[in-house]
């Protein structure tokens, strides 16, 4: 599903931008749904040093998506993205159970954010194409997910190298982009 | 109340598939969104049960072991607590984690995506890979081949030299990782966490030799393997990179894409080292017809026709001498190809520049 269409269903949004936070640790495969999103060659990608960003624009319409880097020296830098996000992305490699508390932990320190309040937030359980990826409900369980009760949630289990499954998390992006509890 | 992929239901057995029940109206009700699974509908639900026992090391000691040609079959690889360990992966993967291991000798075969090694120690590594990834290691020394810049973070004592390896099955391999063996941006390498006055990383002696950091196997089983060290067998043409240049004079040469590119690259490769040139940089890239204006300039029309049909190989030599030196070995030894080279001394900076300017720019995210 590219950008653009996201876009297009957008387009009953109030506001006339949207703003998409892709965060997770280092090695989640961030960027790689960007690309997969951008109908880019995901097959030549580097580390993030920094962030990369995706824009578009239709009749007056924007949607901008931010994949920070998520090394743990650089995590510290992520608050400088959060205000006016409508959607918080936070994606999980599936495969490296060594760090699954890691990411937990801050997914959790995420969502006790003041200025991410209330903000929808899609889960990736992605790299579901490796061999020892955890099903997206291990994910759910050992993250708690059914305590979040402050905001609306999903978590989506995907592969952003082949694609699948990306559509059905965008789907529920597009419905929930408003749902911002206040 | 939310529930959510707690119970995966059994799949329907023909008939008619579950309705999804996913997100009520958006934030109406303040519930989180509910979900349950349709009949498996995704490939990995579906696919063959393979045990990772098979694809992973873990916890060995003192222990040579590995696996031969087409037995990964780009899987996923784990490496795990291993000590005074020698691991060969002669074969390509998907992704390959190293954890905690210390003292190690680890070949690890192409790599599709990343290679991530995590609180290691005293590890002497050949890697190829599309990522390179530490944190929390010391004194790990790498011969790497890696298709985009390594980064390290919280590790010092990191050494990289320029990976060198040839078995027969090994071309095909980095064929089946997506990975070219003309994109290898070893020296360069990132550091997260770089300390003031002190460096967490360095490059290994130019005469390394690789058989002193990571011998041949030992075992019977992984003797099979027709390993070779020698640097002009090299699936990965050995290149310079980063280090220091014996001359002012580069030449840039550039094949265009058809049967032979590899081929002929490789000849020019040893044709130029054999006369005593260094090869600083290879790279394999796509071109457009602007980027040829840009790079070839005046000689641009000859060769924009070339670019649809496939990546460039560019290759960059030094020393004294380049360009003319290249300029003959060209016109001797490939007299019906079309193949650009360096007009002069003086362009040649330039060309150089400007080819990697645009490569940069294409290869950047």
């Amino acid at each position: 599903m590219g950008l653009l269409s996201i876009l297009r269903k957008l387009k009953s949004t109030p506001d006339q931008e949207v703003r998409i936070l892709l965060l997770g640790l280092d090695n989640a495969g961030k960027t790689t749904l960007l690309k997969q999103l951008a109908s880019e060659d995901i097959s030549h990608i580097t580390p993030t040093q920094g962030f990369n960003i995706k824009s578009v624009q239709s009749q007056g319409f924007k949607l901008n998506v931010w994949d920070i880097g998520g090394q743990r020296k650089i995590r510290p830098y992520w608050r400088n993205y959060f205000e006016n996000t409508d959607i918080l992305i936070y994606v999980i490699d599936s495969a490296d159970r060594k760090r699954f508390e890691e990411t937990g932990q801050e997914l959790a320190e995420l969502l006790d954010e003041e200025k991410l309040s209330g903000v929808p937030v899609l889960i990736f359980a992605n790299k579901q194409d490796l061999l020892t990826a955890a099903p997206a409900s291990e994910i759910a369980e050992g993250l708690n997910l059914h305590t979040i009760r402050d905001r609306v949630w999903q978590i989506q289990s995907c592969s952003a190298l082949s694609g699948e499954g990306v559509q059905d998390g965008m789907n529920w992006v597009c419905k929930n982009v408003n749902a911002k509890k206040k | 109340m939310g529930c959510f992929f707690s119970k995966r239901r059994k799949a329907a057995q023909g008939g008619q598939q579950q309705q999804q029940q996913q997100q009520q109206a958006a934030g109406a009700d303040g519930e989180p969104a509910a979900g349950e699974e349709k009949a498996p509908q995704y490939s990995w639900e579906q696919r063959a049960k393979i045990d990772p026992k098979d694809y992973t090391f873990s916890g060995l000691k003192d222990e040579t072991v590995g696996r031969l040609p087409g037995k990964v079959a780009g899987q996923q690889f784990i490496i795990q607590d291993c000590e005074n360990c020698s691991i060969y992966i002669f074969d390509h993967s998907a992704t390959i984690t190293v954890d905690d291991c210390v003292n190690c000798q680890i070949f690890l075969g192409p790599i599709k995506g990343s290679v991530f090694f995590r609180d290691c120690k005293d590890c002497k590594c050949i890697v190829a890979c599309q990522q390179f990834r530490t944190r929390d290691c010391r004194k790990l020394e790498v011969f790497l081949c890696c298709a985009t810049q390594p980064i390290i973070e919280s590790s010092t004592g990191m050494k990289f030299g320029c990976f060198q390896y040839y078995y027969p099955e090994l071309a095909l391999q980095f064929k089946d990782a997506g990975l070219s063996i003309f994109n290898n941006t070893w020296s360069n390498i990132h550091d997260f966490t770089p300390v003031s006055g002190e460096n967490n990383w360095g490059l290994l002696p130019e005469n390394a030799v690789v058989q002193d950091y990571v011998p041949l196997p030992s075992s019977e089983e992984l003797k099979a393997v027709r390993i070779s060290t020698d640097a002009m067998r090299s699936i990965i043409p050995i290149t310079r990179g980063r280090r220091q240049k014996s001359s002012e004079e580069s030449c840039l040469a550039v094949f265009f894409a058809g049967d032979y590119t590899t081929a002929n690259a490789r000849k020019l490769i040893d044709e130029m080292t054999g006369k005593g040139f260094q090869l600083v940089q290879t790279k394999e890239v796509p071109m457009k017809a602007e980027d040829a204006q840009r790079v070839f300039r005046q000689c641009a029309s000859e060769f924009i026709p070339l670019l649809e049909k496939g990546p460039v190989v560019a290759l960059e030599f030094n020393g004294d001498g380049a360009v003319e030196a290249c300029q003959s070995t060209v016109n001797d030894v490939f007299n019906g190809t079309k193949v650009f080279v360096s007009e002069s001394k003086a362009s040649a900076s330039q060309d150089v520049d400007n080819f990697y300017n645009f490569a940069e720019m294409q290869m950047g995210m």
